[in-house]
Parts: structure tokens; sequence; C-alpha cells
């Protein structure tokens, strides 16, 4: 979407006129210079020199004939709007149906004027109208847009407020009896001696689904927990070290090979070290997880501009990143088995895993978005196009 | 006897408490009595005159930290060492609190009872 518009009405504006007939440029010409507003009178014959024109200059008002030489009807109107849709268009055009103007209307016209049917003074209204009226249309937009960004963010802050009494309470109900079980066990497995072959397998396997119900409960805990941050200027790399430290055991225990192709002299970045590193370890040991033996782990850090031609441009939210910014772009690439291509957009989502047998319980990705979204920075997460998964963490500079 | 640990433990889950006295006992070196009512422990603690306390934290009528400040200053009590047993401390909760709840050290609910037995030990050297 590009912004073609001025907005202050206090300036003289700029006008684009698209009209092929020549009594009619003539005649329009002089209705404009009357009102003296307009700075600059642009009036061409075709839709593709309008094109050419806008994609030039900076206009504050259309002025357009529906019937030109190489676009007709309605479909000019729609074309224009589909990729101006935030400059203002009056249709102007000799052809009067009853209905015609409402339906320009309906298709993203500010007004409509009949040919012969006005003069120097209503057409200058009608122009200083429609200018006006696109700003307030806009500024509602962004308002809606605002307001419904808020509501989003009250239900998730909510939410997280609900499901953290809910964790917290859960947490007290089932900890307190894990607690009894596992002592129990203990006392068991250390004490009482039983001629049964199965009964030191039995208790272990008690032991170990304690655990696990108690590593969930934590989880949930830890998830519900994340809140608020405490930035500071960093280096990444250095909270990348960390990150390896901690799970270096996971990679060692599969033979992986790392490779790190970090730029130089990079930037440093406001960010909560603490909760990044623990975005960082889930994601280094997701990939160890997903990974044979003798897999590879590569790193790469660099600072990018934002645009278009990003591989994941699209996967950005565009309201942290906008065009021509620079970001830290950090990605971590493995060659383990991929993710299920038809779950790509529940990933995030608790309680998401392709790890339940193994004893994954599904919030690490959901807790790594969530540290993400309070910093203001994405993550995405896809596979490669050859073999494996690349997760890409994107921050502000 | 008389040469065992004596070790209180005060929380309001008998079946824990049951459970965390069996183990404690069968190690031989430890004395245990258990108060599952918090808002008797000063009095139990105060007879039973315990070489150290293990707390819990979430209890009825009487909350295990304020109960701590009350064994801090009781002139008999206060140089007992004590153990905080907590279900409910989080990742952010532990990096505010360096590692202690109050000044005292905790083991986290459940943990393995090596880790619990570790504490102590750590804990009556002090």
């Amino acid at each position: 979407m590009q912004d073609t518009r001025r907005h202050d009405m206090a300036q003289s504006l700029n006008i684009l006129v698209i009209e092929d007939s020549p009594v009619d440029r003539k005649l329009l010409d002089s209705m404009l210079n009357e009102s003296g507003k307009f700075s600059q009178i642009n009036i061409v014959s075709s839709f593709q020199e309008a094109l050419a024109h806008i994609n030039k200059s900076v206009y504050d008002v259309i002025l357009l004939d529906l019937d030109l030489p190489d676009s007709r009807g309605e479909q000019t109107l729609v074309e224009l709007n589909q990729q101006y849709p935030l400059l203002p268009i009056v249709v102007n055009t000799g052809a009067y149906e009853d209905d015609l103007g409402l339906r320009t209307l309906g298709m993203g016209a500010q007004d409509f004027l009949i040919k012969g049917k006005y003069n120097a003074y209503t057409l200058n209204k009608a122009l200083h109208y429609a200018i006006e009226r696109k700003n307030m249309e806009m500024q509602l937009k962004l308002a809606y847009q605002q307001l419904k960004e808020t509501q989003t963010q009250l239900i998730q802050s909510e939410k997280l407020k609900i499901v953290g009494g809910l964790a917290s309470g859960v947490a007290h109900e089932v900890k307190n009896p894990l607690a009894t079980i596992l002592y129990g066990v203990t006392y068991l497995a250390d004490n009482v001696k039983a001629a049964d072959k199965n009964y030191d397998k039995v208790l272990s396997s008690i032991k170990e689904a304690t655990k696990r119900a108690n590593s969930i409960i934590t989880d949930l805990l830890d998830f519900s927990s994340i809140t608020k941050l405490e930035k500071k200027s960093v280096k990444i790399v250095e909270v990348l070290d960390k990150a390896f430290a901690l799970a270096q055991h996971a990679l060692d225990k599969k033979y992986v090979e790392v490779y790190q192709h970090i730029a130089e002299n990079l930037p440093l970045i406001e960010i909560d070290q603490n909760r990044i590193e623990q975005v960082l370890v889930n994601l280094i040991l997701n990939a160890a997880h997903a990974m044979e033996e003798s897999g590879q782990l590569t790193i790469r850090i660099n600072v990018e501009v934002i645009k278009e031609t990003l591989p994941f441009y699209k996967s950005l939210n565009e309201e942290f990143f906008p065009k021509a910014t620079k970001a830290l772009v950090l990605m971590i690439e493995d060659t383990g088995c991929g993710l299920p291509e038809g779950k790509l957009n529940t990933i995030f989502d608790p309680f998401f895993t392709t790890r339940r047998s193994a004893g994954g319980v599904g919030l690490g990705l959901s807790v790594c978005k969530n540290i993400m979204d309070l910093h203001q920075a994405d993550i995405i997460l896809e596979n490669k196009e050859s073999k494996g998964t690349r997760a890409i963490l994107v921050f502000k500079i | 006897m008389a040469n065992k640990i004596k070790i209180l433990l005060i929380d309001d889950e008998k079946g824990f408490t049951d459970m965390l006295s069996l183990n404690l006992e069968s190690t031989g070196n430890f004395h245990v009595r258990v108060e599952n009512k918090a808002e008797n422990a000063l009095y139990t603690a105060s007879l039973f005159q315990p070489d150290l306390i293990v707390l819990d934290i979430i209890m009825p009528r009487r909350d295990g930290k304020k109960l701590a400040r009350e064994f801090r200053s009781n002139e008999d009590l206060k140089n007992v060492p004590i153990i905080f047993l907590t279900a409910t401390i989080t990742k952010d909760q532990l990096d505010q609190e360096a590692g202690t709840i109050e000044g005292c050290p905790f083991v986290s609910k459940p943990s393995n009872f090596s880790e619990l037995l570790k504490a102590i030990e750590i804990n009556l050297k002090k």
C-alpha cells in the first residue's frame, strides 16, 4: 500500500485529472484554477498515463472520468482504488444512470459528479470534501485497527491472568499429592524389598510418571508467569553462547555439529537476556531432538534491511518491522525431520507438540512466542527447502 | 534417640508429611516430629526444640513465610535453620529471590528425596 497523499489541508493541493475529452480537460483546468487552491493541476488522458503520474508525484485527490481509451467504465475506478486505496477519488462522468452514483460510492469513490451539472464552486467543494472525508475515513480505519489490537492484547492479557491464577492453584493442589507419591515410592524403593520381579520396574514407572506430571505443571506455571521484561542493551552473541552452554549436553548426546556464520560488528539490541536465552535454549533443544545422530545445526546472525525480497518478509509483523528499517536476524537451522506441513499454523499454540510420546508437553514454543511478542519481535518457523527446520528470530535494532 | 538430629516438619498435607518422615527416619539419622496445623507450629517447636525446621509455605490459617518470621523473633528458635518447601515457585520468582525465600533456602515440591537431604545437611552445618 503506497501513501501518495498529503494530509495538510492548509497547504495548497495537488490534483490529477484523468480525462480524455479535450473540451472537458480545458473546462476543468479553468474551473480548478479559479479556486486558487491547487498548486499543481496535472491532466492526463489515459489510465496508463495516470498510473505513471501517481507513481512519480504526490497527489491529494483524483478527478476521474470513467470512460478512458485504455480502461472503460467502473473497472477503471476499481483498479485505481485497489492500487491506491489511500487516494481520494471523485468520479466525473457524462453517462448518467440512476444508480451509477451509488455504485461508484460503493466501489470506493468519495463523490460522483455529472458533467455539465456542476460549476467551479460545486466542483471545488466536492473535491475538498472528498479529501476531508477520505482523511477522516483513514483516521477512523486506523482508530478501529488500534482498537482491535488493544482489544486483542486485553483479551490475551486477561487470558494469561486467568491461566496464571489457575496454574498457581493447580500447581499447589496437584504438586502436593505428587510429592506424597514420589516420597512414598522413594521409601519403598530404598527400604522395602519384594519378591516380585516387576517390583523395581513398577516403582520406577510410577516415579517417572510423577516427575512428568510435575514438569507439566511447572511449565504451565512458568508459561503463565511471563508478563513483563527487564530489558537492557546486550550483545546477542553473548546470549547465544550462554544458551549453547545450557543446551550443549543435548547436542553432544547426538553428536551434532554446530556451524556459526555471524556477521561482524553486530549492533547491541534491547532485550531481556534471560528470556531470550530461554527462547534460544528452547529452539536449540528442539533442533537437537528433531535430528538423528550426527546432524548439523547452523546459526546465522545478520543485520537486514526490511524489504519485500527477504524470503521471510511475508511472515513479518509489519507493525514491528516497517519497510526500510533495519533488523537483527538470527536463524537456527537444523537437518532434522522438519515440521508437519499441515500444522505450521498451530505450532505456537499451547500444548502443540510432536514429541508427546517422548515426554514433550507442548508449551516450549508458545513460551517462545509469548516472549518474542513481549519484545515486539518476530519468531518464524519454516521447513527448509532441503531437509530440516529453520527458526528465524527478528529483533528491532 | 539422643544423638539423632531433630527435624520438625510443618505442612498441612498429612500424606506428604507421613511419607517424608518415613524417608527421613529410614536414614537412621533423624528424629522427626510432624505438625500439620500451622497455628500450633510455634508451640510444637518450643516444646520439641528442633535442630532444623522444614516448612511449607502455603498452608491454611497461617502462611509459612509469616511463621518463619515468628520463629526468627522467638529467642529460643531464632537460630534454628529453616528450609522452605514450595509447590508454586516460578522461574521469575526464583530470579527475584536469588535462590532463597525470605533469606531461607528452599526446596521445590516435589523434588528428589536426595535433594532435600542435601539441603538439610548443608543447612545443619551453617
